[in-house]
């Protein structure tokens, strides 16, 4: 056979009354195999006839062999190019021999009458195929199979230098395929044909094929070798089978184990991970947290990173700088100082609809939350500046998306999930929570919504706070692995550690029960904008405590402490305490000297008056409990520090507390000024005390080991109670173990080599 | 093995169409005997009315029939490639019928003015009634795919045209109305040495056109996709299977009024018996197979009633219409 270079087209538009496909590009050489695969009515067929003249093209040139076809006559153009179709053909008392004997038509005489050199030919095609004992048979009368390989014959003896064929292995059983698959491919690599075919069969089309021509969406999608073009996500696009389960198939269509060569490149230097959730208190912060200190314990330097972050809880830098507190709780995991590049954008709810919006640490708007939703896209820059900070200072940086990546009402110019997984190119592990049931729903059906691109981020999934016996779970992961078609890196039991939680959903905060027994029972009051309640966590650590969060004066009992924690929205809350008749139960509280702590806001509550002439708040003035002489104004002005302060002089049950050195921040508007005879109780005037009542500006006030020390058993001497303060320590210490504690569960329940894999890390430094 | 029996076929066609020859001159309501004939033919001009009957009437009758009964069953094959169905020729397709009414037409036309219709006369008006039939049917066939629609639908215009011609022929207010309506039954008799002059170079002229579409139409039976990528030029092809098989449909229906059935069944027969479609046997094998089917039907036309004359299409319908259905028994067959 003559070897030439193939079949190529240049802008090739093709259709029937209108273009169908337009500017097609490709190129068939010879002893090459090119497959063409697409969904049915993609325009497969069309191209076929189109390049076979069966269909006119609609523009561009064909080439064959270089030779532009249009410029051919029929028969030169026979010559090169012969075609095996797939409609069946039902050619009435035709022998195969005379099937196979057209494919001679361009080489014979006028009356198409064959010479020896024909009848050779022939003879020969036909040896080729296997099919010289049905010469004599009724073409309508052989099997499909059979069929197939005479019109292949026809072809051949037609001794052109390309090829096509349409689904020439449809009809045929599996023997039959295999068979003229392998014709076919000798047809390429022995006598050098250039061979264009189309297959529905994708697993035939990919193994055959040199290059893979995918036609879809009115165009031709792809063109690449087998490798590149049968990647899952590519055919399931290509297919629309986006979300169908294929198992019924078998074998699936694409090329094997996708997920692990694919790789994300990370921005900067840094490699990154993402942790995503598939709803609020998924667990991602608890995961990421302790993915920090794992990556920390192998010896990389690791920073946590959350674009934004809704909490009214919030952290001060040592520069001064706004935080969430769920990312200090990373950095502490991840052993380094928390930065404010960490959580670049801080939202911090004012009310129902506004939000405080603070980015790199400062607070640069108060915004509706539907106003923000429209700028966010501005915020971008400050995101990614933050993001390139962190990838310079560190090794890996762990993620954290925020709620749902699919809230597809808001997903559009996502900059907390996805959108900031694709701008940081971020491989992504998905977290579900099997707690509260339908983990199946959550994982597969988040992945359902994702789009193609985002789903092949999505590297590994992971079911969170499983109770019970890990082994029953074992078809769980089987099922998930199958219909999510990604791996479960791990399954976490519901893990007993304490550490600060991210936002006021957290479980604690429902804790409103009675106190049972002798234990120290603290009393919160359950502020309707509560914030900074991290400050009470460190009671936590101390056995024979039990802090109550309370939102009603029904509930608030007789309690041995009651503190009045921070508010983002103080005359708001306050008016809500006196309306649900808690101011009367506090006044007579402390009248009956029981302890009462305020902190920040709840400590502006305790003073005689709260002033808003600014508006700051809701504006106007509102009288206070009336249980310490001070009164506050609020200003626009903020007052952020990481401060170390003097207890001055504690009054009161206390008193044992003066002199003590107490570190923490202080986030407030306004300034509370002394009004009558009241001691200092912090100093610089940072709070006030008079009796067993007791007012600071100081967050995280109780975390140092002495003053929780001392604070505990005050109370308890006072009430005739013990404690036990040997097992107390340093808040900061006491979080360390717990961090420890956490890294070690998940190191136990998570792939972390497929993790470090994932994540492109060489795993040397584990 | 398979030439043997093309070469049988045709000895065999041969020697029967010889035979009926034969018969069909010695038969007929004025006696004459096998050794009068030979002698008549052989120039001895001694009976005058024998010479006349022989040499005026049958001869020229015998080879109407041997000439328009090839052209008929060609034209019919022709059709049944053009259409890729065995079920189709020029009758069933309504394209006989259809020629048949445009020629009442013009002979009616022709004798209101007084003058009696020429040869090419005739022929013209039924090549262009043909012509006009067979491109409504092509028309039909780019909108309906079904074959079985499609061969209904030339039912129905063979019965129009059919209607339209009883209508026309009612209506002919003058003495030739016997004759038009013995035509327009179909029939063999009355024809002259001038009109089968005028058949014969018909004929001839299809054939040759027949010769140039050889090769072509044995690659259009793997179907249009293939014999376009062999090379095969599609459009011109089927423009002259069209007129080939107008023409001849049209030549036997100016001569002998529509012939029915013998166009559909007889390559059907043909193919039977050489158990091949291959067009180089299959044209010459239908175009004598159709001769000798046509001669032996003028034949029982002429005598089994004598001497009254039955149409030659009741003949052809009452042997050939067996053959049909069961041949489409067969088909249904093959493909259940």
């Amino acid at each position: 056979m003559p070897e030439g270079n193939g079949m190529h087209t240049e802008q090739l538009h093709i259709g029937y009354r209108s273009d169908l496909i337009r500017d097609i590009c490709l190129s068939v050489k010879s002893g090459e195999i090119v497959t063409l695969i697409g969904p049915n009515g993609c325009g497969k067929t069309t191209l076929l006839k189109t390049l076979t003249g069966e269909l006119k093209s609609r523009g561009g040139v064909i080439f064959l062999n270089g030779q532009d076809r249009s410029a051919l006559s029929a028969s030169e153009i026979a010559k090169h190019v012969s075609l095996v179709m797939t409609h069946k053909i039902r050619p009435e008392l035709m022998t195969c021999r005379e099937v196979v004997e057209i494919g001679r038509y361009p080489y014979t005489g006028r009356l198409g009458i064959l010479s020896d050199t024909d009848h050779i030919k022939v003879t020969e095609a036909m040896r080729w195929t296997d099919t010289e004992e049905l010469a004599g048979a009724q073409f309508d009368q052989i099997s499909d199979g059979q069929k197939q390989r005479v019109l292949l014959a026809r072809a051949i003896c037609q001794e052109p230098e390309i090829l096509i064929l349409d689904e020439p292995t449809s009809y045929l059983d599996i023997r039959y395929q295999i068979e003229l698959l392998k014709r076919i491919e000798a047809l390429a690599k022995e006598k050098r044909m250039a061979v264009l075919m189309s297959v529905h069969e994708l697993s035939i089309a990919r193994r055959i094929a040199d290059t893979v021509v995918a036609l879809g969406e009115g165009k031709v999608l792809k063109i690449g070798p087998p490798s590149e073009v049968f990647a899952e996500s590519f055919i399931r696009r290509l297919y629309h089978i986006e979300n169908t389960d294929l198992s019924l198939l078998g074998e699936e269509p694409w090329n094997p184990a996708e997920a692990s060569t694919h790789t994300f490149r990370s921005r900067g230097k840094a490699k990154a991970i993402m942790i995503q959730g598939t709803m609020s208190n998924a667990g991602k912060s608890v995961i990421a947290a302790g993915l920090c200190r794992i990556f920390s314990d192998m010896g990389y330097k690791v920073a946590p990173f959350k674009s934004q972050n809704m909490a009214l809880n919030s952290y001060v830098t040592a520069e001064g700088l706004e935080m969430g507190r769920a990312q200090v709780m990373q950095a502490e995991c991840a052993r380094t100082k928390p930065m404010a590049a960490m959580n670049p954008i801080l939202l911090k709810p004012t009310s129902d609809k506004r939000s405080q919006v603070i980015v790199n640490g400062t607070v640069v708007a108060n915004r509706k939350a539907a106003e923000y939703y429209q700028e966010k896209q501005q915020y971008i820059p400050d995101i990614l500046h933050a993001y390139d900070q962190l990838s310079e200072a560190f090794d890996i940086i762990v993620i954290e998306g925020a709620g749902s990546p699919v809230e597809m009402n808001l997903k559009e110019n996502d900059i907390v999930n996805m959108g900031l997984a694709e701008m940081v190119d971020a491989p992504v592990l998905l977290v579900g929570n099997i707690d509260p049931g339908g983990v199946f729903a959550q994982l597969i059906g988040t992945l359902d919504l994702l789009t193609d691109e985002e789903r092949t981020r999505v590297c590994g999934l992971i079911v969170n706070k499983f109770r019970g016996d890990l082994s029953l779970f074992a078809d769980g992961i089987k099922i998930l692995e199958e219909r999510g078609r990604t791996k479960v890196v791990g399954v976490v039991p519901y893990l007993n550690v304490k550490l600060d939680d991210e936002d006021s959903l957290s479980d604690r905060l429902n804790n409103t029960g009675k106190n049972a027994g002798d234990a120290i029972d603290i009393a919160v009051i359950r502020l309707k904008h509560i914030s900074n309640f991290t400050d009470f966590d460190t009671f936590d650590q101390t056995s024979g405590v039990r802090v109550r969060y309370v939102e009603d004066a029904s509930e608030l009992g007789d309690p041995d402490l009651i503190i009045l924690p921070g508010s983002k929205n103080t005359i708001d809350d306050l008016q809500a305490l006196k309306d649900n008749g808690l101011a009367d139960a506090l006044i007579r509280c402390a009248k009956e000297d029981h302890c009462i702590i305020g902190i920040c806001g709840g400590y502006q509550m305790l003073g005689e008056r709260i002033a808003d002439p600014d508006g700051v708040e809701s504006g106007g003035s509102i009288r206070g409990l009336g249980l310490l002489p001070v009164e506050t104004v609020l200003a626009k002005e903020k007052s952020n520090a990481n401060v170390t302060r003097e207890i001055t002089h504690a009054t009161g049950i206390l008193s044992g507390l003066t002199g003590c050195e107490v570190s923490g921040y202080e986030i407030h508007m306004g300034k509370t000024k002394p009004i009558g005879a009241v001691t200092e109780f912090t100093s610089d005037g940072s709070g006030y005390c008079m009796g067993n009542v007791y007012g600071t500006y100081l967050h995280g006030f109780f975390d140092s080991k002495e003053i929780l020390c001392t604070v505990l058993q005050s109370i308890a001497a006072a009430n005739g109670k013990t404690v036990d303060p040997a097992n107390v320590t340093d808040y900061a210490a006491y979080k360390d173990r717990q961090y420890d504690l956490l890294a070690a569960a998940l190191k136990e329940h998570l792939d972390m080599d497929l993790i470090c894999k994932i994540m492109g890390l060489n795993n040397d430094k584990g | 093995m398979r030439r043997k029996r093309y070469g049988i076929y045709l000895a065999a066609v041969t020697l029967l169409i010889l035979a009926f020859f034969w018969i069909s001159l010695i038969l007929g309501s004025s006696d004459v005997t096998g050794g009068e004939v030979f002698k008549i033919l052989s120039g001895d001009q001694s009976d005058q009315l024998h010479v006349n009957i022989i040499l005026q009437i049958r001869l020229p009758r015998t080879l109407a029939a041997i000439l328009l009964g090839g052209a008929l069953s060609l034209a019919g094959y022709l059709l049944q490639t053009f259409f890729a169905n065995p079920i189709v020729g020029p009758y069933v397709l309504g394209i006989s019928s259809s020629a048949k009414l445009t020629v009442a037409l013009a002979m009616i036309f022709f004798l209101s003015k007084g003058r009696e219709i020429g040869l090419g006369m005739m022929v013209i008006s039924a090549f262009v009634g043909a012509i006009t039939a067979m491109l409504f049917v092509l028309a039909l066939s780019v909108k309906v795919r079904s074959m079985s629609v499609l061969v209904v639908c030339g039912i129905m215009i063979g019965y129009i045209c059919s209607a339209i011609t009883d209508f026309v022929v009612t209506f002919a207010d003058d003495s030739n109305i016997v004759n038009l309506h013995n035509w327009s039954m179909g029939s063999l008799s009355g024809i002259n040495w001038d009109e089968i002059r005028s058949i014969a170079i018909i004929v001839a002229v299809s054939l040759c056109l027949t010769l140039l579409i050889l090769k072509p139409m044995s690659a259009y039976r793997l179907g249009e996709a293939y014999a376009k990528s062999v090379g095969v030029n599609i459009p011109l092809l089927r423009i002259l299977l069209i007129l080939i098989s107008s023409l001849l449909a049209a030549c036997v229906t100016a001569f002998a009024g529509p012939i029915s059935f013998v166009g559909i069944a007889v390559p059907h027969l043909v193919r039977s018996c050489l158990k091949t479609d291959e067009a180089h046997v299959m044209i010459p094998a239908c175009f004598l197979g159709g001769a000798l089917i046509t001669t032996l039907c003028d034949v029982i036309a002429r005598t089994v009633f004598a001497p009254t004359e039955v149409s030659i299409s009741s003949v052809t319908a009452v042997l050939l219409v067996p053959v049909v259905i069961i041949m489409m028994l067969q088909r249904n067959r093959g493909k259940a």
